[in-house]
């Protein structure tokens, strides 16, 4: 798989899942959404698919196609759409018409807010508030493009081969966020919240120190010898999760 | 029973970290021991079966410097052999008469080897075992075992490691452990191009059970090795001289072409070997494969010392009997509390899991609570028994270990 393919999929499927979290916490595009009722699909010709549904207030992310989109983008290859990611290309409408100009003001109001979050040269590292979701959002986006690596990515997929089967749980203490993956012979899954059972978990003390590791401001082994990052159980899985990690910022800089 | 702390530690630490990446690298590295505030990261001193930290906790050591110190710290008849050998030469500008002496030694000893080649560490000798293999047999592929150890060098690391690229695993294949049918496989699929198979006698990863051979594998690789002229290179790197004085090996009735050696060969002095047969002697020679201190004197000298004294007093058989007493006690208390401790790897040198917890969380805090108490052990990585571990050590072990289990019953 190319280099432009794995990066459309973690477009859809890592940074665009943020939107969920993004209205939920972010007051001014909760405002903004608050009435939205549609759902916008992404399909990428021999690539990956996707949507986000707004509904009451919510969004919803889907890693597939959607059987009734209000809005159907059709991008004629992965190029096309990491282009329309870095701001340089425009989807092809095939569906929804009518709510072209929405597109180009409210949508995309949403997902230059998004850009925002993920990109602290263009928000506000010293804001309390601001750091808060700029972790939240780079830590989920991190770990589900361990996903995506993990099942699609050649050095990856050897790498996630060698993940012991169960769950990891990755957690901000003192109140979040959490998530899980869970690998399981080749498979990942990846999931937001506790894991049932975690044969691994691995916990930062707290947003900063979350923040300063994810922007690689801080060294992780020696977070750990500080106490600042706790692991427990099976290692392996740490380890090989953070060499997946690492080679995020090869696709999503 | 006292709680050690680890104020000074921890100390010592934050100024390592500013000067030193990681703050302690490599398999010293805090980053396993699970929690890190249950471990010392600095010794002081040591002695016999011992050591004691900078905060001046005292310790039962079971990981023996992980794997050298097999005879205990500061052995007399090693340290003497050192410290003579100083006085006349150390590093020079042309070889000592060590050396010879060494190499003699441990080719009347060890029945594979016809010579011996001495360097530093581990790595350079599995590294010299994998060039030799490819200058007798003009072959590319190396075959490994999923998950075994072999050092740090870029072939040896697995996929995706940092400062390695892909290519630098384009001729190494890993099958698994005791499967004679994936090596057949392997064999077939690279006709005339496999130059060697490197393994440890046993399968000893971390993190999981060691496995010990199946019944006839060796055998039957061997035999296999030989006929599809692919040089069988045996890594004895940790088990080397814990389970026999003439290569572990010799223990399981299988007789490879090459034997890296290190860890225990000179109870704590800097110095690998590998040893090999008459028929890569010439091979071996056209190698060249240096190092600024693989001439040093003294450590070729309490390698003799040690090798000799291991040899004189039996030692493989004093470790595998400390180490049985260890376990059988180990297990016993585990068991009084209700929990089932899964011993596997050899007696001298075991890798124990509490098995009633499959994530290690559970066998992790015992670890830790033995550490904080005084028997200093990780979770992850087999332990190690030395000669020097008294029955009044082990006794002292056992009582550790039963307050631990309390401890970690009284906190679940």
């Amino acid at each position: 798989m190319n280099e432009s393919l794995i990066k459309a999929y973690l477009n859809l499927h890592a940074v665009f899942q943020n939107l969920e979290d993004l209205v939920k916490f972010d007051e001014p595009m909760a405002q903004l959404i608050r009435d939205w009722d549609l759902t916008v699909e992404f399909v990428v010709r021999n690539g990956p698919s996707a949507f986000v549904e707004f509904k009451n207030g919510v969004c919803r992310h889907g890693p597939t196609a959607h059987d009734n989109p209000t809005v159907r983008l059709y991008f004629t290859s992965a190029g096309h759409l990491n282009r329309m990611f870095d701001g340089k290309a425009t989807p092809i409408p095939l569906k929804g018409f009518l709510r072209l100009g929405f597109l180009k003001r409210e949508f995309a109001q949403l997902t230059d807010r998004l850009t925002y979050y993920l990109r602290p040269e263009l928000g506000k590292p010293d804001d309390e508030s601001y750091v808060k979701l700029n972790t939240i959002l780079t830590l989920q986006t991190a770990l589900y493009a361990v996903k995506v690596l993990g099942m699609l990515e050649p050095t990856s997929k050897k790498i996630a081969a060698h993940i012991p089967a169960g769950a990891l749980q990755v957690e901000v203490l003192p109140a979040g966020p959490c998530l899980h993956l869970v690998f399981d012979k080749g498979g990942i899954s990846v999931a937001k919240g506790p894991a049932k059972q975690p044969m691994a978990k691995m916990a930062f003390k707290n947003l900063q120190v979350a923040n300063a590791l994810l922007t690689g401001k801080m060294d992780g082994f020696l977070a750990v010898a500080n106490g600042d990052v706790v692991l427990q159980g099976q290692l392996p899985m740490v380890d090989n999760l953070n060499l997946i990690l690492d080679r995020v910022p090869r696709y999503l800089a | 029973m006292k709680i050690y702390q680890y104020d000074k530690s921890a100390a010592l630490f934050r100024r390592a970290a500013k000067v030193i990446p990681c703050g302690i690298y490599g398999h010293f590295s805090p980053t396993p021991c699970v929690p890190v505030s249950a471990y010392p990261f600095f010794s002081e001193r040591t002695e016999g079966a011992k050591f004691w930290d900078v905060d001046g906790n005292e310790f039962v050591d079971y990981m023996c410097a992980y794997g050298p110190m097999v005879l205990g710290y500061h052995h007399p008849v090693v340290d003497e052999a050192y410290q003579a050998q100083m006085k006349l030469a150390d590093s020079n500008s042309v070889a000592s008469p060590k050396m010879v002496e060494l190499a003699e030694f441990m080719v009347d000893m060890i029945p594979v080897a016809d010579w011996a080649f001495f360097a530093k560490n581990g790595a350079d000798v599995t590294n010299y075992a994998a060039m030799i293999a490819r200058a007798a047999t003009g072959r590319n592929k190396i075959i490994a075992i999923a998950g075994g150890y072999h050092g740090t060098t870029p072939w040896m690391q697995a996929a995706g490691h940092h400062g390695t690229i892909d290519d630098d695993l384009t001729h190494i294949r890993r099958i698994p452990w005791n499967d004679f049918a994936a090596l057949e496989r392997v064999v077939a699929e690279h006709p005339n191009d496999v130059a060697g198979f490197i393994a440890s006698p046993y399968h000893h990863p971390i993190f999981v059970d060691n496995e010990m051979p199946a019944e006839g594998y060796w055998q039957k690789v061997q035999q296999f090795l030989k006929k599809n002229g692919i040089v069988f290179i045996i890594d004895d790197v940790r088990c080397g001289f814990r389970l026999h004085m003439g290569g572990s090996n010799e223990l399981f009735g299988f007789k490879p072409d090459l034997i890296c050696f290190c860890k225990a060969i000179a109870n704590g002095y800097p110095i690998s070997a590998l040893v090999g047969t008459e028929s890569l002697k010439n091979a071996a020679a056209k190698v060249f494969h240096t190092g600024s201190f693989w001439y040093s004197a003294g450590p070729m000298a309490a390698a003799l010392a040690c090798l000799q004294e291991l040899k004189r007093i039996d030692g493989p058989k004093i470790l595998a009997d400390q180490g049985k007493k260890l376990l059988a006690g180990m297990v016993e208390i585990s068991k009084a509390h209700g929990y089932h401790l899964q011993v596997s790897g050899a007696p001298s040198m075991p890798y124990l899991r509490i098995t009633d917890d499959a994530s290690l969380m559970l066998h992790q805090q015992w670890c830790a609570e033995c550490t904080r108490r005084g028997a200093y052990l990780t979770s992850h990585h087999n332990w190690f028994v030395s000669t020097a571990h008294s029955d009044e050590d082990i006794q002292r072990t056992l009582e550790i270990a039963d307050d631990a289990f309390k401890a970690v019953k009284q906190a679940r």
